[in-house]
């Protein structure tokens, strides 16, 4: 948790409600039916109450015992009937809320994929994590029992108040006595749980993030001896988790201690209401025990609406932390969206700063003609990835423009084919099939243009060596790839995505210089007929590029063809290439 | 440790809350009578107050349901700090547990389990066991509440009591009957749910590549179709338990009509009180309560339990690595493999001196993953040793070893903080293994000759300093240093990923070197470094190095050609020996794999 962390948006409380309002109101008929058949159910299941009470009073009448036999039969209709009406308007409810549920989801997904990375990862990865994951759960498993919950019990407690109306307007008065206790209870609750949730799934994120990165990194503790000082982080971590947790249950259970004075003061109020009334002749004693048995069955609606107040704090704390991210406002569409001329690449005094007041590059401006080939090298840190990251649109530069084929990378046609992709050394195999996993690229493609996309990066031998070929499943849980197959995926990728321009940011390195000759050809392969940028440690790449520019501290220092550079006294380049293959033409001499 | 199962795990994380489960157990006991209680109240109420108008009977029983009131309310709210408590802290315990066991040194526990699957255990698993603790007593308190319902019930009529009691259960096993196909349908379904949870997951973690072949519309797209078919699954779900519900709802309903009928005729016959045919009908809805509790009990046990397996599961893993002798005496450095078999490796036997700096290449890259798994302990070799100044490193305690032998990993992670925490392990660790002399000047010496026992006390804070700096100037990361805002002292985003990818690395190495152990084994260390920073590592290890044994597992020849011996492994076996130069000029296949 280093102060430099600076979480993704979450929603105010009002652009909360005004994103449910906007998913409730395309299916306000659903609602209303749901609601109106609830109503229903719960309308006959209120004549139980008075009927028990009519029970007693043909007893307390000393009517004879078969005279009873009414009253539960009507008692064993109204069963049936409420039963069914309840399943039906649950069911109506239930398609409400999942299919709002649905929409939510898949806005936010939607929106979360185009989020700038920089600001995902100065989130640090576990925010955006742990708002798809625990995040949607906490709003989904309210929606699917809550909202049904929430419904019946709302109705219950309006309908039995109701209930005491009629059975006399006193009843209704002595059961309110317990209201203003519950308003005020629900209010104390709410302004403390609130702030108290957010902490709390904040807290739970970082628990989250210090396990994933304890358990990922578990070989490196182990080699390092750091056992107790990582055993010590996930503790922590863990134990301030609980610790939020168990102030929520003190505040919880605190609020259900109020909740049963307001359940005795009503309770009594009743009874005693009851009391007065039958002495002084004005209902029966039956309508004193129809008005207690009501007023008890209140108890448990009560409860559970006032309990869910409960889990919808929790909810609305991950809520706000969705629809921030989901109502983010779009990126201004570009005015009007231009196809590129030709496949020419252009970085114009392109500046950046990753943190304000570091800048990492300085009025860099690069021009790679159409299917030329460049490459990018530097010292470590030069700022290399930086540039091939804002060429290839995946960070927005501070200043300066980058433009492919003469049209602003912001106002290509966002659905029309990609201009430019990058291709890191940063592997990543996504969970399903490899086919799924390929399409990511190119949706619309053949199986047989798979193929030829693995073939063509050498990947078709060990793809279709595969238990299940393209339907191998691949990722988290399924086939395990090595680090120069996933790249050749990777690369596979790029060829379906089929970008005039690629980029290629040290997509050889990982594999070891001998790996890295067979990577080498997938990307001689991969590249064939695109411009592209190579960033690239190995000259034996720089030495194949048409032209090749070498970057110090964020500035461009030399560019020109291997050769000239090479030859250049004193060059930066001329150095990189001494060092680099000093050993090896000395060795070659041997 | 022989024989962890689920259900010895489970036990021994109610033991270590066994008080907090007794007094939650108590005190929800006294809740759930409370609640029984008061529906025999009303009907006390109505009887003995509003059926005869005597006003003193009035208040004496409100003031006796007041009394209940303040047991149930007292009872409820520390019973359920107690459970929640308890249910939390043996959760946490468990994290812990797994925690240790996945960090420990004999390994085995992350073998084939990925990171988030383990984190997935450590979070939701050991939280669903703890659950077990919150609900163990609530179970407790349900079966005594209904014994304390039954009591009253069968005091006020024997006949009413009986039906209530014994109808009940029936009834409840009716609906449970009505509902199981239904549910075992909405089971299936779920499946479908979950796959839609892990798929945003999962998309999110791979956001940076996605991003860079433009294929966001293209997930999006894959997951809106995943979510479509979840929402199908979750209605048919959804109906599937709406329609359960309202059967309860209709069997209880119809229940609860016999209980009025038959009570109505014995009241009606005279042979029972208003009092208690109310009691009667308020006991036949409120045991609905603690019944459905147990329903709900029960399958958060059987939830718990399954967990508890997970969990033992990992926590039995069989270790990666044996070996409990100490390591004591000097370490000289002095290394051997003999007949080493595992991962490609056949029959490999390759000899370190000690002191040297030794480059060992291997034609596939395979070959040295496995050679570096087996040097730093994470796994046993198939067949074959490998030695340590004589000590078969099987029979050595792992911890031993690595206090001895570190082992630098290509993939080895950085830690969110700062350089300084990443470089050097934080102090005050109470460490009592081996350590060497911390002080630069003596780095470079024959260090050996003081390794000769357990040191415990923390180095001194200027000799940690100047072991960081000389660390960081070896492995060319004060220049990462620089960069930081705040230098040393600057913090790292996690995994580091506020660097570039050479500066990474540097740390890294900066991190082996200053830990300063008698043989360090460094594994392509230079891969993601320009050739020029890659020349200043070379030397500066070297240099700091000087005097003791290094070996460095790589295909770079600007390193290899610093070292005093090569080791060239090819097919998995030893295939020539000897200077860089020399092999470059002998051996063609040394020459393909170097040269490349
Ligand atoms: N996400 C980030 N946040 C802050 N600073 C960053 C971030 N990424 C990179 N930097 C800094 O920007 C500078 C340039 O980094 P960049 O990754 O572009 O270097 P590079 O030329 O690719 O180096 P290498 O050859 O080591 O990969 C470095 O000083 C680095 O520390
Ligand atoms: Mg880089």
């Amino acid at each position: 948790m280093t102060e430099q962390r600076e979480l993704l948006p979450t929603a105010t409380g009002r652009q909360a409600v005004a994103a449910l309002r906007a998913l409730l109101r395309p299916r306000r008929w659903l609602a209303a039916a749901g609601l109106f058949v609830l109503t229903a159910a719960t309308a006959v299941g209120l004549a139980v109450a008075p009927l028990l009470g009519h029970v007693v009073d043909l007893v307390t009448t000393g009517a004879p015992a078969s005279a009873i036999t009414t009253p539960v039969v009507a008692l064993a209709v109204i069963a049936v009937l409420s039963g069914a009406a309840t399943a039906y308007g649950l069911t109506l409810i239930a398609r409400l809320g999942e299919g709002a549920l649905a929409e939510l989801r898949e806005r936010f997904l939607n929106r979360a994929l185009r989020l700038p990375l920089g600001q995902v990862e100065r989130a640090g990865s576990g925010d955006l994590t742990s708002r798809a994951g625990n995040d949607l759960n906490a709003v989904a498993s309210v929606v699917r029992s809550g909202l049904p919950e929430l419904a019946r019990s709302l109705l219950a407690i309006g309908l039995t108040l109701a209930g005491l109306a009629v059975l006399d307007w006193r009843f209704m008065a002595a059961a309110l006595l317990a209201a203003p206790v519950q308003l005020y209870t629900v209010w104390w609750y709410g302004g403390r749980a609130l702030p108290l949730y957010a902490r709390q799934r904040i807290a739970v994120g970082a628990q989250q993030q210090q396990l994933l990165e304890t358990i990922g990194g578990a070989p490196t503790v182990r080699a390092l001896r750091r056992r107790e000082e990582h055993l010590g982080r996930v503790t922590g971590r863990s134990q301030d988790a609980v610790d939020l947790t168990m102030r929520g249950v003190n505040l919880v259970t605190r609020f259900y201690a109020r909740l049963n004075l307001a359940e005795f003061i009503g309770l009594s109020a009743v009874l005693a209401t009851g009391f007065l009334l039958v002495r002084s002749g004005e209902v029966t004693i039956g309508a004193a025990t129809a008005a207690a048995l009501y007023f008890h069955n209140l108890f448990t609606p009560v409860n559970i609406a006032l309990g869910l107040i409960d889990d919808v704090q929790a909810a609305t704390a991950a809520l706000v932390r969705i629809v921030g991210v989901a109502d983010l406002p779009e990126p201004a569409a570009p005015p009007a969206a231009r196809t590129p001329a030709d496949a020419s690449l252009h970085a114009d005094a392109v500046s950046h700063s990753y943190t304000a007041d570091r800048p990492v590059l300085h009025d860099v401006t690069i021009a790679v003609p159409a299917g030329q080939r460049v490459a990018l090298v530097g010292a470590s840190g030069a700022g290399k990835s930086t540039l091939a990251g804002l060429v290839a649109g995946v960070h927005q530069p501070t200043s300066g423009s980058i433009r492919v084929g003469g049209v602003g990378i912001g106002d290509l046609d966002p659905s029309g084919r990609r201009a430019v992709a990058l291709i890191t050394q940063e592997v990543y195999v996504f969970a399903g099939t490899l086919a799924e996993d390929l399409r990511l690229a190119r949706p619309d493609a053949t199986d047989a243009e798979l193929t030829a996309a693995l073939e063509r990066v050498g990947a078709a031998e060990w793809a279709t060596a595969l238990p299940e070929g393209l339907s191998t499943v691949v990722g988290e849980g399924g086939h395990r790839l090595t680090a120069a197959q996933a790249q050749q995926l990777a690369l596979a990728r790029l060829v379906l995505a089929d970008p005039a321009v690629a980029v290629l940011d040290e997509a050889t390195a990982e594999a070891g210089s001998a790996g890295a000759r067979v990577l080498e050809a997938s990307v001689a392969a991969a590249l064939h007929g695109r411009t592209g940028l190579l960033v690239a440690h190995r000259l034996t790449q720089a030495a194949l590029a048409d032209r090749v520019v070498v970057l110090d501290e964020g500035r461009i220092v030399e560019s020109g063809s291997h050769d000239e550079l090479r030859e250049t006294p004193d060059g930066r380049y001329a150095e990189l290439w001494r060092a680099w293959s000093g050993r090896r033409d000395a060795d070659r001499a041997a | 440790m022989p024989q962890l199962t689920g259900g010895r795990v489970l036990r021994e994380a109610l033991r270590g809350q066994a008080g907090r489960i007794t007094g939650s157990a108590l005190l929800s006991t006294g809740h759930q009578a409370g609640e029984a209680m008061v529906p025999v109240v009303i009907g006390v109420v109505v009887d003995r107050a509003v059926g005869t108008g005597s006003s003193s009977q009035l208040l004496l029983w409100l003031g006796v349901l007041g009394a209940v009131f303040l047991t149930l309310s007292f009872s409820f709210r520390f019973g359920a700090r107690l459970g929640e408590r308890a249910a939390e802290q043996a959760g946490h315990v468990l994290r812990v547990r797994l925690t240790d066991r996945v960090l420990d040194a004999c390994g085995g526990a992350d073998t084939g389990r990925l990171p988030g699957a383990l984190a997935s255990v450590a979070t939701s698993d050991a939280g669903r066991v703890g659950m077990v603790a919150l609900v163990l007593p609530l179970g407790v308190a349900g079966i005594l509440g209904l014994a304390v319902g039954a009591v009253a019930l069968l005091r006020v009529s024997l006949p009413l009591g009986l039906l209530v009691l014994l109808g009940t259960p029936l009834m409840m096993g009716l609906a449970h009957l009505l509902g199981r196909p239904l549910q075992r349908r909405s089971e299936v379904e779920q499946d479908r749910i979950a796959h839609t949870a892990g798929l945003a997951a999962d998309m999110v973690g791979g956001l940076r590549v996605l991003k860079g072949i433009g294929a966001e519309r293209a997930a999006a797209e894959r997951y809106r179709l995943s979510s479509r078919a979840a929402l199908t699954a979750t209605v048919h779900a959804a109906r599937a338990k709406s329609w359960h519900d309202g059967t309860l709802l209709a069997v209880n309903g119809l229940f609860l009509a016999v209980v009025a009928l038959v009570g109505g005729r014995l009241a009606a016959d005279g042979a029972i009180s208003i009092g208690a045919l109310i009691a009667a009908v308020g006991m036949a809805q409120y045991l609905i309560g603690p019944l459905s509790m147990l329903v709900w009990v029960n399958g958060e046990l059987a939830q718990g339990r399954g967990s508890a397996v997970r969990i033992a599961e990992v926590l039995a893993s069989p270790a990666a690595v044996g070996g409990d002798a100490p390591l004591t005496g000097p370490i000289t450095g002095r290394l051997a493999v003999r007949g080493l078999t595992h991962g490609g490796l056949r029959d490999l036997d390759l000899d370190v001196t000690a002191g040297q700096l030794v480059g060992v290449v291997t034609a596939d890259p395979a070959h040295a993953e496995a050679l570096v798994d087996l040097l730093g302990r994470e796994r046993e070799p198939d067949s074959g040793t490998i030695t340590l100044d004589g000590h078969d490193l099987s029979t050595l305690d792992p911890e031993a070893v690595r206090a001895a032998l570190l082992v630098a990993a290509h993939d080895a992670e950085l830690f969110e903080g700062t350089l300084r925490d990443n470089v050097l392990a934080p102090a005050a660790d109470g460490s009592t293994v081996p350590r060497q002399r911390t002080a630069p000047a003596t780095l470079t010496g024959q260090a050996d000759t003081a390794a000769d026992g357990p040191l415990t006390a923390a180095p001194a804070a200027s000799g940690t300093d100047s072991l960081l700096g000389a660390a960081l100037a070896a492995s060319g990361a004060d220049e990462v240093a620089a960069t930081l805002a705040g230098g040393v002292d600057g913090a790292l985003a996690e995994r580091g990923r506020s660097l570039s990818g050479g500066q990474r690395q540097r740390v890294a190495l900066a991190r082996a070197l200053a830990a300063d152990a008698p043989v360090l084994v460094l594994h392509e260390p230079t891969t993601a470094v320009d050739a020029v920073t890659e020349l200043r590592i070379v030397n500066g290890v070297r240099r700091l190095r000087e005097g003791r044994t290094t070996v460095v597992i790589t295909t770079s020849p600007a390193l290899l050609a610093a070292a005093d011996t090569v080791h060239f492994v090819a097919d998995g076996a030893l295939t020539a020996s000897g200077t860089h130069e020399q092999l470059v000029r002998e051996h063609t296949g040394y020459r393909a794999t170097v040269l490349a």
